[in-house]
């Protein structure tokens, strides 16, 4: 997936792929091409991640979609986050970002899987912590809308109906509970990895880190 | 620092925003543009969000002591304390949110049967709930799922909400997964009356063999027959779906099997027709990834559905 394909879908493949929402994809596709650019700030990986999505599309399920449009969206959107999440994690890996000290209350019989390798069970021991914590530190408004959001799987309008609230009532409290769990994130140094491409190239105003990583 | 505090409130509301269907994409792209350190507050905000995806359990568990059940109690209490003026309405209000005597059963990981005044009996699955509520014990709520065997009493109106499902007419043995809005009803035996909180019309009945299902917000309520003996068949170890999403195996399969499995967006909807062997997670996840020609990948503590075309 390396070149920078403008037009895949005409010669590529089979005709029909994907259905509908193909054709919404054509239609759509200077527009998503617009964000993904805007949302990676980087053309190269927005060129590598419309064709990935384009290839996702085929294998999509055949249901009808409320709103095609959008559907897609957020498709590219997930797929910016989940390449942001691969490379937060490789990073962390490299990083070792905890201290050595840490380290060495392993406890092997907490690992869930005796092949995770050892720093990624940490890691994830230690964010699970840190999730925690951030959850118990939310008020009780923000706590629930989360827990039915995210953990019942609701939507905004149905958290809202069972809590008895507007819609941007719980939006409001969905923001807070992420900005909390950000906020920590950030305290312990979680983001660097990912910032830091950012942060570097504008003048790095801010001093992100004490512990002064140089990549 | 004002600037930067507005940027990461700004990105809090689009990644909020992002995860409803009535997201303003233009709006979004327009306001990445704007600043580079937009896109990057929201890289922050947005991974946030994938932790509390990826831990999700944790929230489930954390909440759970501190949200449910105890809670409206005390504050409505402390409140009444404190504005007798409002007795108007705390006398209408009051009284059914004050009563103690709700019984409320819930599940860690291992299910466990209730007997009722009645003597009907209720199986519970794991991680579920049941509050039980009403003079005669006539109101029965459940989140998870539980196996019901009722006794028929034509002199009393049992009813079972779950979900945005209201269970009525019941005089049988039935099974029921409530989890958020989707709700599954499988009748072994009599029949029940099924009507949905702002739906209009007839409930539903559903008969010996029947199940209902409805997968939440703009699903259909569907029914269809079913063998008699996959009903209730987690309590033998199977769980049997008929054109099912992978959203509600990956929450059953948490919920009976104890594993965590994501599906991404992109697969959510997907269905799934079969029966799963839930005694051993990994061997369920494995048939099931196979049985819809996915891959499965594994991560630090969770497990993951992926497509082979990339």
């Amino acid at each position: 997936m390396n070149g920078t394909p403008n037009r895949p879908a005409e010669d590529t493949d089979a005709p029909g792929k994907g259905g509908g929402l193909a054709a919404l994809f054509e239609l759509h596709r200077a527009e998503i091409i617009r964000f993904l650019r805007a949302r990676c700030g980087d053309s190269t990986q927005a060129d590598d991640l419309i064709q990935e999505l384009w290839i996702k599309l085929d294998r999509h399920a055949s249901g009808p979609i409320a709103n095609g449009r959008a559907y897609l969206f957020r498709m590219a959107n997930n797929l910016v986050l989940d390449s942001a999440r691969a490379r937060q994690r490789a990073m962390a890996r490299d990083r070792q970002w905890l201290s050595a000290d840490d380290g060495e209350d392993i406890h092997p019989a907490n690992r869930a899987d005796p092949s995770l390798r050892q720093d990624e069970a940490l890691a994830r021991e230690q964010e699970e912590a840190l999730v925690r914590d951030a959850v118990s530190a939310l008020p009780t408004g923000a706590q629930r809308a989360l827990r039915l959001h995210r953990f019942e799987g609701l939507g905004h309008a149905e958290v809202a109906n069972i809590m008895g609230i507007s819609r941007s009532g719980v939006e409001k409290h969905l923001a807070v509970a992420m900005k909390n769990l950000r906020a920590s994130l950030a305290d312990c140094g979680w983001f660097v990895s990912v910032a830091s491409q950012v942060r570097t190239d504008e003048a790095g105003g801010t001093p992100e880190t004490e512990n002064g990583h140089e990549r | 620092m004002n600037g930067e505090d507005s940027i990461i409130d700004q990105a809090a509301t689009w990644h909020v925003a992002s995860t409803d269907d009535a997201m303003d994409w233009d709006g979004f792209t327009a306001w990445l543009e704007a600043d580079p350190r937009h896109r990057a507050a929201y890289d922050e905000l947005a991974l946030a969000g994938s932790l509390f995806d990826e831990h999700r359990k944790v929230l489930g568990t954390v909440t759970e002591p501190a949200a449910p059940v105890a809670a409206p109690t005390t504050r409505w209490r402390g409140w009444a304390a404190g504005a007798l003026a409002a007795s108007l309405v705390a006398g209408l209000t009051l009284p059914s949110l004050l009563r103690d005597d709700d019984q409320i059963y819930s599940t860690g990981t291992t299910g466990r049967t209730v007997t009722l005044a009645d003597g009907s009996s209720v199986a519970m699955a794991p991680h579920s709930r049941l509050t039980v509520s009403g003079k005669d014990g006539e109101r029965i709520a459940l989140s998870g799922g539980a196996y019901f065997s009722i006794r028929h009493d034509p002199g009393r109106s049992l009813s079972i909400s779950a979900g945005p499902a209201e269970i009525s007419d019941i005089g049988t043995v039935f099974d029921v997964q409530s989890s958020g809005q989707a709700v599954r009803i499988g009748v072994a035996d009599g029949q029940v009356s099924v009507k949905f909180a702002n739906v209009f019309g007839e409930p539903s009945v559903v008969g010996k063999g029947g199940t209902l299902s409805y997968e939440g917000a703009g699903g259909r309520v569907l029914i269809r027959t079913a063998d008699t003996s996959d009903i209730g068949g987690w309590q033998k170890g199977r769980l049997s779906y008929q054109d099912t999403s992978l959203r509600l195996v990956a929450a059953d399969l948490e919920r009976y099997a104890g594993v965590n499995l994501v599906v991404p967006d992109t697969l959510q909807g997907r269905r799934f027709s079969g029966t799963l062997v839930i005694g051993n997670g990994q061997a369920a996840l494995r048939d099931l990834s196979q049985l819809m020609g996915l891959e499965l990948a594994r991560d630090a503590g969770h497990y993951r559905l992926v497509d082979r075309a990339h």
